[in-house]
């Protein structure tokens, strides 16, 4: 079975995975999580779900060469920008280090977490960034 | 209101203390403090501890287990790396709100080893796959925003790691008390670009301690080497499109400094001296703007210019500070706060800011706090 590797992830039953976003119907401020009352506007219960889409910006990134034990290095940590109005982090696949760029078009890519899985030998989903000209 | 005065300010040398606890090393900064202000802990009407990795221990409680328990009030802050200068405001509102005169604030803490933040989880480990949530890379995209909008390089990022071991090569009680230069800093181990090894905060463990009296109790005690808190800030971070994810020390600096110069009456023009949380250089560099020190887009100026250098226009850091002088997470409030006191009072030594009458401290806590105070020789 494949399990979502972040909440802010869904699987179907079919496969099909996406990234989990939400919308204040009263003011249109996305958010990555659902919360109680909109972040911005403060209306309460108004944060809709919908699905991401998979086309965002580079805000910011970092090369990381250390990180903590058994985790590869070195690999780009990218916060992006969706279209949708969201902003979340993941790794930045497939780009040269002197090529990346803030505003860089990029595009989600869902993955398999590099192969992982639970304890019971699910499989995690998870995501990262590409080039949005690159194919994943 | 009453004004609020600092009379008593000190801390240990930062290091490691393998062999001593979190509230032996909170209680000797208390007792030099105390010392400093010829005062007693029977002397003390109310009592706060900032510390982040002992938040849930009462930190004040073991502390007067180790200096005497007199049964006040004891009031334990946790605020990230704002929680000393948490504890610090705490004991300013309590002064200025009559029902004291008398307050001890104390910031002690023993850090882990090895790099903060985005350890090990439950399920699937989010690092490496999900980005990076290691302060190094945190910090590091916070950085590299301002190099994508001004074009800030590695070179001058690593400037403000030479100016700050500079400094703390005069700081007896700094972690590091040597030089290194621009070529040392760019060689040592790249953590998460820009920032490599000795452009990051020096992990070790310390404690910091001020007493704060009522001006009334300040004036009967002598007001000779006394120093004003004529302003204090607070804030935590408001909404921003992009905030967590990318995490924004920007915006609630601006709002905690912002009030410290309302209430103070000031403004940047106005400082002799700063200390700032440059828990890594990118967040110096970005705090140079976030204080108003320089106009929008002109940090890199400052560190190129040397203006911010001790003998230059404004020094900042002149404790060398997270840098050099190093970071144990609840003490650095007070600790930044204690350097500011030194100077005011002309008890500096070798690193001095000559003539200093106004002075800033700023520190900012992850996730997200930030606090300003601003000081006043009396």
């Amino acid at each position: 079975m494949q399990i979502p590797g972040r909440t802010n992830i869904a699987v179907a039953e079919n496969g099909d995975a996406w990234v989990r976003a939400f919308r204040c119907t009263a003011c249109g401020t996305a958010a990555e999580v659902p919360t109680i009352a909109c972040r911005k506007c403060h209306a309460r219960g108004t944060m809709e779900e919908f699905r991401a889409g998979d086309s965002g910006k580079l805000v910011t990134w970092s090369i990381v060469h250390r990180s903590y034990p058994g985790v590869p290095v070195p690999f780009v940590s990218a916060v992006v920008r969706l279209d949708d109005g969201i902003s979340i982090k993941g790794n930045l696949n497939g780009v040269s280090h002197e090529d990346l760029r803030a505003g860089m078009p990029v595009r989600l890519v869902m993955n398999d977490a590099g192969g992982a899985k639970d304890k019971e030998g699910n499989d995690f989903v998870a995501y990262h960034f590409t080039a949005a000209t690159v194919d994943a | 209101m009453s004004e609020a005065y600092i009379i008593g300010a000190d801390m240990i040398a930062f290091g490691r203390y393998p062999d001593k606890t979190p509230a032996q090393l909170g209680g000797e900064a208390a007792l030099m403090a105390l010392d400093d202000a010829g005062l007693t802990i029977d002397d003390v009407e109310v009592f706060y501890t900032g510390s982040s990795f002992t938040a849930g221990a009462s930190m004040s409680q073991q502390i007067m287990r180790e200096i005497g328990q007199t049964g006040i009030p004891c009031v334990n802050v946790s605020n990230a790396c704002a929680s000393g200068a948490t504890a610090v405001r705490e004991a300013f509102i309590a002064i200025k709100s009559g029902m004291y005169d008398i307050a001890l604030a104390v910031g002690t803490e023993m850090n882990p080893r090895g790099m903060l933040g985005g350890g090990p989880s439950s399920g699937l480990t989010p690092e490496g796959i999900f980005g990076s949530g290691s302060m190094p890379a945190v910090f590091a995209e916070c950085g590299m925003v301002h190099a994508g909008k001004y074009g800030t390089t590695m070179e001058q990022f690593a400037k403000i790691a030479v100016k700050n071991r500079k400094h703390g090569a005069l700081n007896p009680k700094a972690k590091y008390q040597t030089e290194a230069s621009l070529e040392e800093i760019l060689a040592s181990d790249l953590i998460a670009y820009p920032l490599t090894k000795l452009m990051c905060s020096a992990n070790v463990d310390g404690a910091a301690a001020v007493v704060i009296v009522s001006e009334k109790k300040a004036k009967e005690l002598g007001l000779g080497r006394a120093v004003r808190i004529a302003g204090s800030g607070l804030a935590s971070d408001p909404w921003e499109a992009n905030n967590p994810e990318l995490f924004d020390p920007n915006s609630v600096t601006r709002m905690a400094v912002a009030k410290a110069y309302e209430m103070a009456g000031m403004g940047p023009e106005d400082l002799d001296i700063v200390e700032l949380h440059d828990c890594f250089a990118t967040a110096e560099m970005l705090h140079y703007e976030n204080l108003g020190l320089c106009a929008e887009g002109e940090a890199a100026r400052l560190i190129e210019g040397g203006e911010v250098m001790l003998g230059g226009r404004l020094p900042v850091n002149v404790s060398g500070g997270l840098i050099a002088k190093g970071h144990p997470i609840g003490a650095t409030g007070v600790a930044n706060i204690v350097e500011i006191v030194e100077h005011l009072r002309g008890e500096a030594g070798k690193r001095q800011v000559e003539g200093a009458r106004i002075g800033l401290a700023h520190v900012l806590g992850f996730g997200t706090s930030s606090a300003v105070h601003i000081l006043q020789k009396a």
